[in-house]
């Protein structure tokens, strides 16, 4: 708690992130279109956690599925360090957590996590790729490396599948809501294990979520998304000392935040039923 | 020597529940076996013109070895070329199909056609088509393990990991990638799901080719038929319980592969 307050904005002044300008985006037959993301302009700079935190149906998924190039959007442009996405996953830019660890059953931890590494090699050419190894030990997953992932619980297969997104070094860090199928205990585990290995490796994150404290814990900065067309409510700066660590959570401007950004969320699913 | 000692006390401490659990296993089919054995001597013994005695189907095995054998290896030797071809086939439409999905729009339905219409009536055209050596026979059996095969295996291909599928994209992966590390390994629980009723189907196949497409007037099939026409029942009985003693092996030998290749597909294989 002793390193001073940083505000993300200078952490790397000048550099260019992920740069995510007026997306637009409907699902459906024309006559009953919904649209899912309605001008949604972001910046994630580079080396900052960006968290993305609504109520189901705005669209933080399917904005998290358009950066990841997974998902073309109607209109607007997604810039990758100055690439589309489709550019920045074909030199692997995007190290991608889906919800679910989908690790590959018939491969051991270790060969899950050097997965990355062998698919596309082309593209590894000057980068800095982690030995899985050591990327594993750092996750607290060194006695596991050779065990196959139906042997390891739900948390350390989800660790495995956050170690397999840091391995090749991306640019950016997709995660889609990667806790949420743990249980409580479980979740606050490993987001202070993901916030410990975040902080010694800062890389730009965009990470979709439905919990506050964890976002508020994790991030720089938490995009509130509105519903009923998806859109961006507010942005709000997480003004908190780094390194954290779970003391935080004790903390009277933790508790601050947490209720600023709950009364945010309220709002805008009051205003949803209106 | 060490470790035989220690393997030998090791189950001795827990003797009783592990022959418990044998007998647990054992016991119920055998006693089905014993009865079913009874009933048949009590039927053969009684009525000598419908069911031989299993000592004379016994005796009909021992005394002529060497014309069961032929006649077994004939059968044979049309499962492994007719149904491994069938399967083989079957595999790589699948994938052909699942990697370019136009193929399966223009061929499927030929497929289904030729899939409705009954080996049985198809093998005679066969044997009119390509004569009567083995090549109607392999086909006949080759396409009845072909259907299963092939269905199952797309099956298997689609239901891929979306999740997973994502990783891959977001890595760029080639189509080789992907099929290599995700879509072949993942399908394999499909592909031994259509073995296992291919295998079963591969033998019936191989029977009723012989019967249908018979030309050589070889294999336990043509075997069967010879012999229940000069009403010699000893020998058809044998060379039925040989079709069935050869289908008992293959799906063994199938449940032997399935534990090599797919460990990992059962959860309790593994324990934690």
């Amino acid at each position: 708690m002793s390193a001073p307050a940083q505000a993300s904005s200078d952490r790397y002044p000048g550099e260019a992130g992920v740069e995510v300008a007026n997306i637009t985006k409907s699902f459906g037959p024309d006559e009953a279109r919904v649209t899912v993301l309605n001008g949604v302009s972001l910046t994630i700079r580079k080396g900052e956690f960006v968290s993305l935190i609504g109520p189901s149906g705005c669209g933080k998924s399917t904005l998290l599925k358009v950066v990841a190039g997974l998902s073309d959007a109607d209109g607007g442009k997604v810039s990758i360090n100055g690439k589309s996405a489709r550019e920045a996953s074909r030199e692997k830019a995007i190290g991608l957590v889906p919800q679910s660890p989908a690790l590959l059953p018939w491969r051991t931890i270790l060969d899950n996590v050097s997965l990355p590494i062998s698919i596309n090699p082309g593209a590894n050419a000057g980068r800095k790729l982690r030995d899985p190894k050591e990327i594993l030990t750092n996750f607290g997953l060194g006695k596991a490396i050779d065990r196959y992932p139906a042997q390891l619980s739900g948390g350390m297969q989800q660790r495995a599948a956050i170690a397999r997104a840091f391995v090749f070094d991306p640019e950016i860090l997709l995660m889609d809501e990667p806790f949420s199928a743990l249980d409580e205990m479980n979740r606050d585990q490993q987001r202070m294990g993901l916030l410990d290995f975040w902080q010694s490796n800062q890389k730009s994150v965009l990470f979709v979520t439905h919990s506050v404290p964890e976002a508020i814990i994790l991030s720089d900065r938490i995009v509130l998304m509105a519903a009923h067309p998806g859109r961006i409510a507010e942005i709000i700066d997480v003004d908190l000392p780094r390194p954290r660590n779970e003391a935080l959570y004790a903390t009277d401007a933790f508790r601050d935040l947490e209720g600023y950004v709950r009364n945010a969320l309220r709002k805008v699913m009051e205003a949803a039923h209106v | 020597m060490s470790s035989s000692i220690a393997a030998d006390v090791a189950p001795k401490a827990k003797t009783a529940s592990p022959m418990a659990r044998l007998a647990g296993d054992w016991l119920p089919p055998a006693i089905t076996f014993v009865v079913v054995a009874v009933l048949w001597q009590v039927v053969a013994l009684n009525n000598p013109y419908v069911l031989p005695t299993l000592e004379s189907i016994g005796n009909s095995m021992a005394g002529d070895p060497h014309m069961y054998w032929a006649n077994m290896l004939v059968t044979c030797q049309e499962i492994v070329i007719g149904a491994g071809a069938g399967i083989l086939f079957g595999f790589l439409l699948a994938v052909a199909m699942s990697e370019l999905p136009i193929i399966e729009k223009a061929i499927m339905p030929l497929i289904v056609v030729i899939m409705v219409t009954p080996v049985v009536a198809i093998a005679p055209a066969l044997v009119v088509a390509f004569g009567f050596g083995m090549l109607p026979k392999y086909i006949v059996t080759g396409l009845v393990v072909f259907f299963p095969m092939l269905v199952n295996s797309l099956a298997g291909l689609r239901d891929v990991d979306q999740k997973a599928l994502d990783v891959f994209k977001t890595l760029h992966a080639s189509r080789w990638e992907t099929f290599r590390d995700l879509r072949l390994p993942g399908c394999m629980p499909f592909v031994f799901a259509g073995l296992r009723i291919a295998m079963p189907l591969a033998v019936v196949g191989a029977a009723v080719a012989e019967f249908v497409a018979a030309g050589q007037q070889a294999g336990l099939g043509s075997l069967v038929t010879i012999s229940a026409a000069q009403a010699d029942l000893p020998v058809t009985w044998a060379s039925i319980a040989l079709l069935c003693l050869l289908g008992v092996v293959l799906v063994s030998l199938l449940a032997l592969l399935r534990k090599r290749v797919l460990w990992w597909s059962d959860a309790d294989v593994i324990g934690r």
